[in-house]
């Protein structure tokens, strides 16, 4: 109410101070107005600009990031059933003593650490002597430094229709290639799905393809800063390139490597796509006949929207939560203290 | 003092307002439901191959007004989505297919479709066979959800090139006569197999699946309750003798390798209900000739079968009830069986010599208009509970796991009662 009655009369005031915007007024009364507003304009430009420029992302966070997760440890509280409607109410702990004892999410949680473990510490490494030998005088640096990048860009799902195609034990190219290298081979061929440690492996592969090159050329990029100097001088003294990678380089980007380790363990532990495809009949989500690669989103997934059990789910889901902050709690410290970090 | 809003942000909310209040008006103006002629767009919702094609351009031509959008996909994938968009309000196809293993799951919800009786179904009951009217029920007897499609029945599709090649007889009666039980079956298959070195059939799952049909009770009684000693014990035995026989190949059926699997001669015999047969074409035109149907051993059984419903959140109810009425009239119902081999659900078109003397032309011309109907007729169906679905998956896992020898064959029946006990308390 109040508003809208001062309203006229403040904002016929500015207006007829605007240069053309009404007879030109005789003496020096707009002047002050003026520089009035414009103060309180650079008053509002100094002091407040800068939250409402950055509270996009809060307003965003705040609906996609905070809302969800407070929803979720609600539901992971009560039952919820999308099958039957009719059953709601609190659970209390519940859902989560069912967690406890459900061998399958003990099951996923091995899955999930053990692809973990085979996916993130040879991508890491291999990343780690990539970007090693990039960031040497090569001929056609910028192709090797692009090309590196490409399996990054390659859709997820596409990349890994092709290594489930690769890995197929009847028409696979990895079972001919290593048929020709006298294992498996043609009447005996790997099944791929049949057990955990190939089907881990075959995972892993994929998740390496794919971001080995990414990690690489972050490490680049921190390579790059080292001043050559350094490893003139270590070079003087004798070091030859292994030692210079791990007593200088590795030493010298212990941030990127921190960040790498951060972003490999939350993707890591959170993997879904590649083993949701790598199933024959991938709309089950069963991760395999026996779960042999079920990982913990793939059960959330299957939980929540085969069982249409969506209370368990959401406890599944705050677990995981859990476990990826412990665990990437864990390889932070790891990472301080190796390369000659601060002890 | 009062704290007044600067002015650009005075004309920006005025503005933001104006803007919202014409959008809402025009918005108000355009929309204009329940026309008569107004073009309307019909999704329906279905997996594999129901035969729609052509129905869909000959609906279009005679009805200017409606568009049919054909949406296609898997199995498990349709039924999980309109469980999710019953339960969500919203995003429901006007039509949705529904199987018989889901179909006791969706009567129970019989509040979130079109009850038909009030459209007038109720006219075709007597036109159905009794059985597949009331699978369709909701549990109170006073809702109809849905107008039967296809019955599967059951029979054996085999190849004769590949029985030639083996020298075992390719006339059907005489294979027929080869297998009069399971038993008798697994026999040939060894047969077949020590003579070619081949595999005889795909996956167990597709022995298991026919036997499960042919007992008296499957998974679950009508209490709902988990019945894994009856059924599923006869088929799940049948089913590993023949893995321990050395005569599956184990594919995973509807999945890629199955499918290679028809191309390059992987198995010669098919468990084959009514549907089978449009998918086999679809798969392998190239075997064409090349197949041909057989009786299915330990007699009558029921694999499959859909129904239409129309889910009430949809938009154009109306106009989904005529286009489903007119999918069920005995004339499009043959033209189905014709292209893809469904099996009518009315017994009345059993006897139309358009079905009677049918015979397909790429099953080598078998009888079909003759084996199928004779299938349906006789049976007794049985219950499907509501996590039917689900437990066969987690059973069928465990034939795979004995497959692919990750698990002993004496170990298996343990197993497969532990996985389906999960999946009925999932």
């Amino acid at each position: 109410m109040s508003t809208t009655r001062t309203q006229p009369a403040q904002a016929g005031g500015p207006a007829a101070g605007r240069p053309g915007g009404g007879p030109p007024a005789p003496g020096r009364a707009p002047v002050p107005r003026r520089s009035n507003l414009r103060n309180r304009l650079l008053r509002f430009d100094m002091r407040y600009m800068p939250y409402v420029m950055i509270a996009p992302f809060f307003l965003l966070f705040a609906a996609f990031g905070v809302f969800p997760l407070i929803f979720n440890a609600v539901v992971a509280f009560r039952h919820w059933r999308l099958d039957d409607p009719d059953l709601t109410g609190w659970a209390g702990m519940e859902n989560f003593s069912r967690l406890i004892a459900d061998e399958d999410f003990w099951n996923a949680l091995y899955n999930t650490l053990g692809i973990f473990v085979l996916s993130t510490v040879p991508q890491l490494l291999i990343a780690l002597v990539v970007a090693a030998l990039l960031n040497r005088h090569l001929r056609g640096k910028t192709w090797w430094r692009v090309g590196i990048l490409l399996p990054y860009v390659t859709p997820l799902t596409a990349s890994t229709m092709v290594f489930s195609t690769i890995v197929s034990r009847d028409y696979g190219v990895a079972n001919w290639v290593l048929g020709l290298l006298g294992i498996g081979g043609g009447d005996n061929p790997i099944d791929w799905r049949a057990d955990k440690l190939h089907s881990w492996i075959a995972i892993a592969t994929m998740v390496n393809w794919k971001w080995i090159g990414y990690n690489a050329l972050l490490y680049l990029a921190a390579m790059q800063s080292i001043p050559r100097d350094v490893y003139e001088a270590s070079a003087i003294d004798g070091a030859g390139p292994n030692r210079q990678l791990w007593q200088i380089t590795v030493p010298m980007i212990r941030p990127v490597l921190l960040f790498t380790i951060v972003v490999s363990t939350i993707g890591g532990l959170q993997l879904f796509t590649e083993p949701m495809l790598f199933d024959l009949n991938s709309q089950s989500a069963t991760g395999g006949p026996a779960g042999e690669w079920q990982t913990i989103a793939q059960l959330i997934y299957k939980v929540g929207w085969k069982d249409l059990n969506l209370g368990y789910a959401a406890a599944m889901a705050m677990a995981l939560f859990v476990i990826v902050v412990v665990v990437t709690g864990i390889n932070t410290l790891l990472t301080n203290r190796i390369g000659g970090g601060r002890r | 003092m009062r704290r007044s809003l600067p002015r650009w942000l005075r004309v920006a909310a005025v503005g933001l307002a104006a803007t919202t209040m014409v959008a809402a008006c025009s918005g108000k103006s355009t929309s204009n439901s329940g026309g008569g002629d107004e073009q309307v767009t019909l999704k329906i919702a279905f997996w594999g191959d129901f035969g729609l094609t052509d129905l869909k351009a000959k609906y279009e031509a005679a009805h200017p007004n409606v568009k049919i959008d054909l949406n296609t996909g898997e199995y498990n994938a349709q039924h999980e989505d309109l469980q999710k968009k019953l339960i969500a309000g919203s995003g429901a196809p006007d039509i949705a297919a529904i199987d018989e293993g889901f179909i006791v799951q969706f009567r129970s919800q019989a509040d979130k479709f079109v009850n038909l009786l009030d459209k007038g179904a109720g006219s075709y009951e007597s036109k159905y066979l009794p059985w597949k009217w009331k699978n369709s029920m909701s549990p109170d007897g006073k809702a109809q959800i849905g107008l039967g499609t296809d019955v599967g029945g059951l029979a054996m599709c085999y190849r004769s090139d590949l029985f030639k090649e083996a020298g075992l007889p390719t006339d059907r009666d005489q294979v027929s006569a080869l297998w009069p039980t399971w038993d008798k079956f697994i026999e040939v298959g060894q047969q077949y197999t020590a003579k070619t070195n081949k595999k005889f059939i795909d996956a167990a799952s597709n022995m298991f699946n026919p036997i499960l049909t042919q007992q008296p009770v499957g998974f679950y009684d009508e209490s709902e309750q988990l019945q894994m000693d009856g059924g599923p014990k006869v088929a799940f035995d049948y089913s590993v003798k023949a893995v321990e026989a050395g005569l599956s190949a184990n594919l995973a059926s509807f999945q890629a390798d199955w499918d290679k699997g028809f191309l390059g001669n992987k198995f010669a015999v098919l468990a084959c209900p009514a549907w089978m047969l449009g998918h086999i074409k679809d798969t392998a035109p190239s075997t064409e000739g090349k197949w041909d149907i057989a009786a299915v051993p330990g007699g009558g059984g029921n694999w499959g079968g859909s129904w239409l419903t129309i889910p009430k959140q949809g938009k154009n109810v109306d106009e989904a009830y005529k286009l489903l009425e007119w999918l069920v009239q005995p004339e499009q119902q043959i033209e189905i069986f014709k292209t893809v081999g469904n099996l009518p659900s009315q017994p009345a078109l059993y006897t139309d010599p358009a079905i009677t003397d049918f015979k397909n032309p790429f099953f080598s011309d078998a009888p079909v208009g003759q084996i199928f109907p004779k299938m349906a007729e006789g049976l007794q169906p049985q219950y499907l509970g509501k996590k039917a679905g689900p437990t066969r998956v987690a059973v069928e896992n465990v034939l795979t796991r004995v497959q692919n020898g990750s698990l002993k064959p004496d170990a298996a029946w343990a197993e497969a009662v532990k996985e389906a006990q999960k999946a009925a308390n999932s």
